[in-house]
């Protein structure tokens, strides 16, 4: 297990220097490699996720480390999705590293086991925590692609020199798959909420609290995000306006995810 | 031994007028190459002839030099040998070799990395081939020429990056709409420049063209030629809300293009980009207009630039394919060497003789003979080997002189079924230290 770890924890370091190299030179074989290294890691993290599901008998979400990996596991998910379909890796280099720093940082975070009451360990909780996750990893290639936007922007307004040798998407790119991120993310963030609405209102061991530290955040956190595309469809709100949206959007989900974990009291542990 | 000459004359060496006299049609080609077989004694030729160079390949026996090549072009083209002289250069063998790799991969051209050139010498030996004008000197030069024109290619980043205004401008549209397909380009006034670079990006994708002008009728002649929509310019810029790339060039003394106007514009659009090129001098867009939202403005100085720093990593790629063109030309030589028949029978030789050594040696050591006898044995074994040797040797040395070309096949057939090139690499090697 901690050998399967480790190696997991080793082959992203590969595909996150790949990754780097890549945007550095523009070989695309480079690419390819980087994204089957990613690839690689992402299947032995998903079995190791698996492992820990079954040796504990419970959905693995008790502590920072399983929920911290569970994280990244999505945002490389999202990532290989994002990577297939529009054959572009430059993401790779802001989500792999990101991934590989999470996991590094939560591993060395005090690991205490409490264990998740009978009461939680249903298809509930199931669904709802990796719905809600999902729509965070969504979010957050959303936010790297808006980072790329606003990169390549700044270099093509100053008429960069560099410009033509980069390896970044087109802001066409970067503002469209950003979007589609974004939506993804809002119906993903929708269904796990409402999931989430309809357990409390019918498992009777759980209490409803509108005013939950979590649920306020996360409530804000849809709304920017909702905001967003709905004045992106009627007014045009695109480009820089959406990359600073997924910016603030991100920072929103840094608060509810771990802001709120650490400093608030919250019914949910993550 | 062949010799390689070359006569030709370039844009580095002759203005256009006095290229064009010395330019070869593809008949003219045909029928110079019996000339310069029959009474100028080239048994081999390839005639280069396009825009930028007219030069001749030839190879010959004779050590005359490139002298009649030169006689060859005067007369052909009825230019008195003194004016043929300034504007022209000669190179002979290594040189020829050197200065065919350089014009094969784009080093000599006047805009470095170019793509074109490649294809005309492959052409320009096709001819030659098909005629029946190379042999198997210009082939092997050619072939390996062509070949270095693509392993540079390959190696070096030579041909990349925009050097021409329609290419930056289709470079830079990449890097705001990631592709071209279905993009609208609009023309506002008209130009060589402007429609050349809309037919860059009218073959890179964009589906629509359209075309303003102050006069109507103006605007319907330049959209025919792009299929496109015609326009009347009107202030309020409206013909451009469906408008992705807008190419500007009139010659209009104040901004055609404001700020304010285009951020309406912009507003109907729903902030989709826009990337304007202002290839006008005067400028026709307001430089305003680039702190809209979503709006790209790049002026021709903007664009230049763009050239200017892919020509600088051009240069920097064309010394490193410099560097190729020097190896392989080395190379080609060494190779040549190679082929030789006197050291290809020297080896065989050699490695006949180590046998028979070797073989005589376990003998004696059996054998217990007195020296006479010892002696006796030795020099019947060595004329064994003389004896064997001696009616290939011959043959070799014969077609060498005769029928030219033949003998690097046998060279290559011996240098095989005896292994003798190991042989021939070491000594080279050797030679080199």
């Amino acid at each position: 297990m901690e050998f399967l770890f480790l190696l997991t924890l080793l082959i992203y370091l590969a595909a996150s220097i790949l990754h780097a190299l890549f945007l550095a030179t523009g070989i695309r074989k480079i690419a390819e490699g980087a994204f089957w290294a990613t690839t690689t890691g992402f299947a032995l993290h998903t079995i190791l996720i698996s492992l820990r599901w079954i040796g504990r008998g419970q959905f693995p979400m008790s502590h920072w480390l399983d929920s911290v990996s569970f994280l990244a596991w999505a945002i490389i998910l999202i990532y290989l999705g994002i990577a297939y379909l529009t054959r572009m890796r430059a993401l790779g280099v802001f989500v792999v590293p990101a991934a590989f720093a999470a996991i590094l940082i939560a591993y060395a975070l005090p690991q205490d086991e409490p264990g998740l009451p009978a009461y939680l360990q249903n298809y509930w909780l199931l669904s709802h925590t990796t719905l809600i996750f999902l729509s965070y990893a969504a979010f957050i290639a959303a936010f790297g692609f808006g980072v790329m936007y606003l990169i390549e922007e700044k270099k093509i307004r100053r008429k960069a020199q560099t410009l033509i040798h980069d390896h970044f998407p087109s802001l066409g790119s970067s503002d469209e798959i950003g979007h589609r991120c974004m939506v993804v993310g809002v119906i993903l963030l929708t269904m796990g909420i409402i999931i989430g609405v309809i357990w409390t209102t019918y498992a009777q061991e759980l209490e409803w609290r509108w005013l939950d530290s979590k649920i306020i955040f996360t409530l804000a956190t849809w709304l920017i995000y909702v905001i967003q595309i709905g004045i992106r469809q009627a007014l045009g709100w695109r480009g820089r306006k959406a990359a600073y949206s997924a910016i603030i959007g991100f920072a929103a989900i840094l608060c509810t995810y771990a802001g709120v974990n650490l400093f608030l009291p919250s019914i949910h542990a993550f | 031994m062949d010799h390689i000459h070359i006569v030709g004359t370039s844009h580095h060496t002759a203005p256009l007028d006095f290229r064009e006299k010395l330019a070869f049609s593809e008949t003219q080609i045909l029928q110079a190459f019996p000339l310069l077989r029959d009474q100028y004694q080239f048994h081999e030729t390839v005639i280069l002839s396009t825009c930028n160079r007219v030069e001749i390949y030839a190879a010959a026996h004779t050590t005359e030099g490139s002298t009649p090549l030169s006689d060859f072009l005067s007369a052909y083209h009825h230019i008195d040998s003194q004016t043929l002289k300034k504007f022209t250069y000669t190179h002979q063998d290594a040189d020829a070799v050197r200065h065919l790799f350089d014009v094969s991969t784009s080093l000599d051209s006047m805009v470095v990395g170019e793509p074109q050139i490649l294809g005309q010498v492959k052409e320009a030996y096709d001819t030659a081939l098909a005629a029946g004008a190379s042999g198997h000197v210009l082939n092997r030069l050619f072939t390996k020429a062509i070949n270095v024109g693509k392993r540079v290619r390959t190696e070096t980043n030579i041909a990349s990056g925009a050097v021409s205004i329609g290419y930056a401008a289709v470079e830079l549209a990449k890097k705001i709409f990631q592709s071209l397909d279905n993009k609208t380009v609009a023309i506002v006034g008209a130009g060589e420049m402007s429609e050349l670079t809309t037919q860059h990006l009218v073959e890179n994708g964009a589906s629509q063209v359209i075309v303003a002008n102050r006069t109507f009728e103006r605007a319907v002649e330049i959209a025919k030629k792009f299929d496109g929509i015609p326009h009347a310019y009107d202030e309020s810029l409206s013909f451009l809300v469906d408008a992705d790339i807008v190419i500007s060039s009139t010659d209009a003394p104040h901004y055609l293009i404001q700020r304010k106007p285009l951020s309406e514009v912009m507003k109907k659009r729903k902030h989709r980009h826009m990337f304007l090129i202002d290839i006008a001098v005067p400028r026709d867009i307001d430089p305003e207009v680039s702190n809209l939202e979503n709006a790209f403005l790049y002026n021709i100085d903007d664009l230049d630039a763009v050239i200017a720093s892919n020509l600088k990593d051009r240069k920097r790629e064309a010394e490193i394919a410099a560097r190729i063109v020097e190896e392989e030309t080395l190379g080609y030589y060494s190779q040549l060497q190679l082929l030789k028949v006197t050291p290809t029978i020297k080896a065989l030789n050699q490695q006949f003789q180590g046998v028979v050594e070797r073989e005589l040696q376990t003998c004696l050591k059996k054998a217990e003979l007195s020296p006479e006898q010892q002696a006796l044995v030795q020099s019947m074994t060595q004329a064994i080997v003389k004896k064997l040797l001696h009616q290939p040797t011959k043959n070799l040395r014969q077609r060498t002189n005769d029928i030219d070309g033949e003998h690097v096949q046998y060279i290559q057939a011996l240098q095989e079924l005896f292994a003798l090139k190991n042989e021939e690499n070491r000594s080279d090697s050797e030679d080199e230290t």
